[in-house]
């Protein structure tokens, strides 16, 4: 932690730091959570080169979970692997949306898509974060999740325009995703007063800049047909899939078997 | 009988050698090679592969089928290899020159205008006489990354600033070997006069 960290975080009010608490958190736990999925397809994916590539991706999302989670050290002293490793679902704020299984190859890149989208986004409009050490954690994601996105971005496109088969599972996967992705954009508990402050960018706002972007390319450039769905996101970060559990399960189990290691 | 079908058909996507620039000035070299199913996404495949670690600041991409190469030794069994139709045009000339074991192997170190590629390796050979391997491929069959500041600071920056470790680096289970070798814990040559 830095004496800069340690030194804005002085600076924040007692509701203010609250919530900024909690946003890091969901941050890191769409990061997290995302990474594991994407870290499932090491060793499977369909050639070795997207192999690397993802795995790379996911090394990315969990380097981005580590830099918030440093942000929440300098608020409240936690500590980033307790909070990765020895959380269980209950305490997670992950979005449902980056908890879904990996599924195919189609549906895993739909949902980096639409997540690349809108964290180069949000990171963008992070990059003028009033909080200075948000600010500096943004610009460096930033530029790492541009080129994420042009890579999904790319996958998402030949495979709608690919064969039958791939376009019609690219059509599912952006069916059963579509009505997910709203809760990317549901805030949470304090963050208005965190977005009047100017510490985080409006997410109504990116919202519609998210849907500027994702809906020229998927339902242009690459044909597919947006599905309906609710605009309401539904239950908050505190409502979780099924599939969080077990994913925690594996994930936490070394840390948990030795929880006293040092050194791995 | 009749023959059975290939076993293994060829699934792939074609192949793309992919040349990375380190720094600006210095020549773009062989690194390895991609299959991708088209120019972009080779480059995009490229980045994450080679440019993990450390630093790039442009890559090529060139299709294999784009690219003739031959030693010394090829040409002197068949030397109907320079005389290999193709495109007239800017060629690109790469190098092989040492046998040394290296991150690559082979340095672009320059264009010629020829009539083919069986001509553009001709003068490679004329002008490289001294090289083990020469490898030319036309200007047009080459796909670059942008050299805008956002493309640059978005598919190389990054990669700058992540810490390269070692294998050494990461922990092992008990002791690591060359601590052993280094206090006589590891069996080894028997040394004379010590007794245990």
């Amino acid at each position: 932690m830095t004496a800069t960290e340690q030194q804005a975080a002085g600076t924040l009010s007692g509701p203010l730091r609250a919530a900024l608490i909690e946003k890091l958190t969901a941050l890191a736990d769409d990061e997290i959570i995302l990474a594991h999925r994407d870290g499932e397809w090491t060793g499977h994916a369909p050639i070795l080169e997207e192999d690397i590539a993802l795995a790379n991706i996911a090394q990315d999302e969990l380097g981005h979970a580590g830099l918030y989670l440093e942000l929440r050290r300098a608020l409240d002293g936690s500590d980033a692997d307790q909070l990765a490793f020895f959380r269980d679902a209950a305490d997670y704020r992950s979005a449902r949306f980056v908890e879904l299984p990996k599924g195919d190859w189609a549906f895993t890149m739909v949902r980096q898509f639409l997540f690349d989208t809108y964290e180069a986004l949000w990171l963008d409009a992070a990059r003028t974060s009033t909080y200075a050490p948000l600010a500096e954690v943004a610009e460096k994601a930033f530029r790492e999740e541009k080129f994420h996105l042009q890579h999904t971005a790319l996958w998402v496109e030949r495979l709608a325009l690919g064969t039958g088969e791939s376009r019609r599972r690219t059509q599912a996967a952006l069916d059963e995703l579509w009505p997910y992705a709203a809760q990317l954009f549901q805030p949470v508990p304090g963050e208005a007063e965190l977005v009047a402050a100017r510490i985080v960018p409006d997410l109504d706002k990116l919202r519609g800049s998210w849907e500027s972007f994702v809906l020229p390319h998927l339902t242009g450039k690459c044909g597919l047909t947006l599905p309906d769905a609710p605009a309401d996101a539904g239950a908050g970060r505190d409502t979780h899939t099924e599939h969080l559990a077990p994913l925690l399960a594996e994930m936490q189990s070394v840390a948990r078997a030795v929880p006293n290691a040092e050194v791995w | 009988m009749t023959q059975p079908p290939t076993p293994h058909p060829d699934t792939q996507w074609p192949r793309w050698e992919v040349f990375k620039q380190d720094a600006p000035g210095r020549p773009h070299q062989a690194v390895g090679s991609v299959h991708a199913g088209d120019p972009q996404h080779a480059l995009v495949t490229a980045r994450n592969v080679f440019v993990r670690r450390p630093a790039a600041v442009s890559l090529w991409t060139v299709r294999e089928a784009d690219i003739l190469t031959a030693t010394p030794e090829e040409l002197g069994t068949r030397p109907e290899v320079l005389d290999t139709p193709g495109e007239a045009g800017t060629y690109h000339v790469g190098l092989k020159r040492t046998h040394k074991r290296s991150m690559t192997f082979v340095d672009l170190v320059g264009t010629v205008e020829a009539s083919g590629p069986g001509d553009a390796l001709r003068q490679a050979r004329e002008a490289h006489p001294d090289a083990l391997t020469w490898l030319v491929f036309p200007e047009s069959g080459v796909v670059r990354t942008d050299e805008d500041p956002g493309t640059v600071e978005s598919w190389f920056a990054p990669a700058k600033d992540k810490t390269y470790k070692q294998q050494q680096y990461y922990g092992v289970i008990g002791r690591h070997i060359g601590e052993l070798k280094r206090e006589g814990l590891m069996p080894g040559r028997a040394k004379e006069g010590v007794q245990e």
